[in-house]
């Protein structure tokens, strides 16, 4: 239901909830609130892997949307727009996040960071999540953006403001490193 | 053939990758998200607010600010520790009139107490130009405390750490009212900052980890007299901003009383208030963009 409502956007509905929403229009709020925040949780959600965190990140996301909306000048659409804002806002708690665990790590614990382990875990989930984890984030946002989320290098190039074909490179990036980190599953997809 | 193979198994295995829950919880994050805008909304549709103006300042003025706070707190926290002991310091200088004491803590009425190579009292330390003003500040404190004459309480209205923290700077005049609330607010951004910081960490730890609660009640400790202080500064006269920080305060109180020793439905307590209060998105929406995490 949710993304058949985002599908069906229009720019020229979006520009006019924006202009009710900036106007102080509670039910646009709540509409443009309905319209995207499948979304924009479900994005936080594959970023963060914690239900407390993804909330609050989609919080923040709405609550600085529209603040900022009155600023907003419709040089790309809402929706990227809102995903930039929304990324960017899970980025720099994610940063923040990773730091203060890092700075909590025991020393022993800290050595093993890093290390693939794979004899030691073969089942496929938590080595693939070991392999996007290795990602660098520029790879690892492109990849779950484009191959688990479904956005297209349109809206990832707009959401993250790089352009087409840096996205579709790190793509590449991303896949190729994946696919070296998964040689044991070779025989998975290869049959 | 094989990459469109590997492709394909790709994007189906990694749909395990933080699989998202099937229900999202709308209505949860509607009510928190109108919950923390109406305590507060820093910037309003196309206007311009204090706030973007803050986001002006270079990161130099960000640690300038948080020096500003770490002097006033310690300048504050001297003079305190001073007036409520026997004082032998204010004892061993030679007592003053009150007229003394005003003109060493008013730099309208007498500029030597800022003056290079001046001194506070005969016989106080010989320390710098902060420890003369706290010098001056504590006589006058307790002065204030023995007569308490009228003149005094006339000649500086403004609560003492203000008054310190205002004459700090070397430059020899008093900072025009702006500058001063917008160290305050610099101040209070970097106060809420470190308060997420900290309640972010809550709730990221090992529930089992006693050691790690202790750091936390410790780190809690510390951002708990700062809250107090700010609860007293101008900072607090804002309406939006007195509940945020009486709401940190107490959580930040329970935070402390955790360890040692604590059980999960004592953690279980803290972690009730944080999530009905939602304090994480008040801080957040307190704190200007870019200036987190640092």
């Amino acid at each position: 239901m949710e993304l058949a409502a985002y599908e069906s956007r229009s720019p020229v509905h979006d520009l006019q909830l924006i202009t009710r929403v900036v106007a102080g229009d509670p039910a646009a709020e709540r509409e443009l609130y309905v319209t995207y925040v499948d979304r924009i949780y479900r994005l936080a959600f594959r970023l963060a892997g914690d239900e407390e965190l993804a909330r609050d990140f989609t919080q923040a996301t709405f609550i600085r949307a529209f603040e900022k909306i009155g600023s907003f000048r419709g040089e790309s659409s809402l929706s990227t727009w809102l995903h930039s804002i929304g990324v960017s806002v899970a980025l720099n708690g994610l940063r923040k996040t990773k730091r203060l665990r890092s700075r909590e790590l025991p020393i022993e614990e800290g050595l093993t960071v890093g290390s693939t382990r794979m004899e030691a875990e073969p089942d496929l989930k938590v080595r693939m999540a070991r392999a996007i984890e290795s990602l660098s984030e520029k790879y690892r946002m492109v990849f779950l953006m484009h191959d688990v989320e479904g956005y297209t290098h349109e809206e990832i190039s707009g959401t993250l403001r790089i352009p087409i074909g840096t996205s579709k490179s790190h793509l590449f990036q991303a896949r190729s490193k994946l696919r070296v980190a998964l040689a044991d599953f070779a025989p998975e997809w290869v049959s | 053939m094989s990459d469109e193979k590997f492709e394909e198994f790709l994007k189906s295995a990694a749909q395990s990758y933080n699989a998202p829950p099937a229900r999202v919880p709308r209505d949860e994050m509607w009510d928190a998200i109108k919950a923390a805008r109406s305590a507060g909304p820093r910037v309003v549709y196309g206007g311009v607010s204090h706030l973007r103006s803050e986001n002006r300042f270079g990161g130099k003025v960000w640690w300038a600010a948080a020096a500003a706070l770490l002097l006033v707190a310690s300048g504050v926290g001297i003079g305190r520790w001073t007036a409520s002991s026997d004082a032998p310091a204010v004892t061993a200088a030679r007592p003053m009139s009150p007229e003394t004491a005003i003109a060493r803590i008013d730099p309208i009425r007498d500029d030597t107490v800022r003056a290079p190579g001046t001194d506070a009292a005969p016989g106080a330390p010989s320390g710098g130009q902060g420890a003369r003003i706290e010098q001056g500040a504590r006589v006058a404190t307790t002065d204030d405390r023995r007569s308490s004459p009228s003149r005094v309480v006339t000649a500086a209205p403004t609560p003492d750490r203000a008054t310190i923290a205002d004459r700090a700077p070397a430059s020899g005049r008093t900072p025009p009212p702006g500058a001063r609330t917008s160290a305050y607010q610099l101040a209070e951004v970097n106060h809420l900052s470190q308060a997420e910081a900290l309640l972010t960490s809550f709730r990221t730890r090992s529930s089992a980890d006693q050691q790690q609660d202790a750091r936390l009640a410790a780190w809690a400790r510390e951002l708990l007299s700062n809250t107090r202080l700010l609860l007293d500064s101008p900072v607090a006269e804002d309406p939006r901003r007195r509940p945020l920080l009486q709401d940190l305060e107490l959580l930040l109180v329970q935070i402390v009383q955790l360890s040692p020793g604590s059980t999960p439905p004592d953690r279980e307590i803290v972690e009730k208030t944080l999530r009905q209060d939602q304090l994480m998105t008040k801080l957040r929406t307190a704190i200007p963009a870019g200036q987190r995490g640092s």
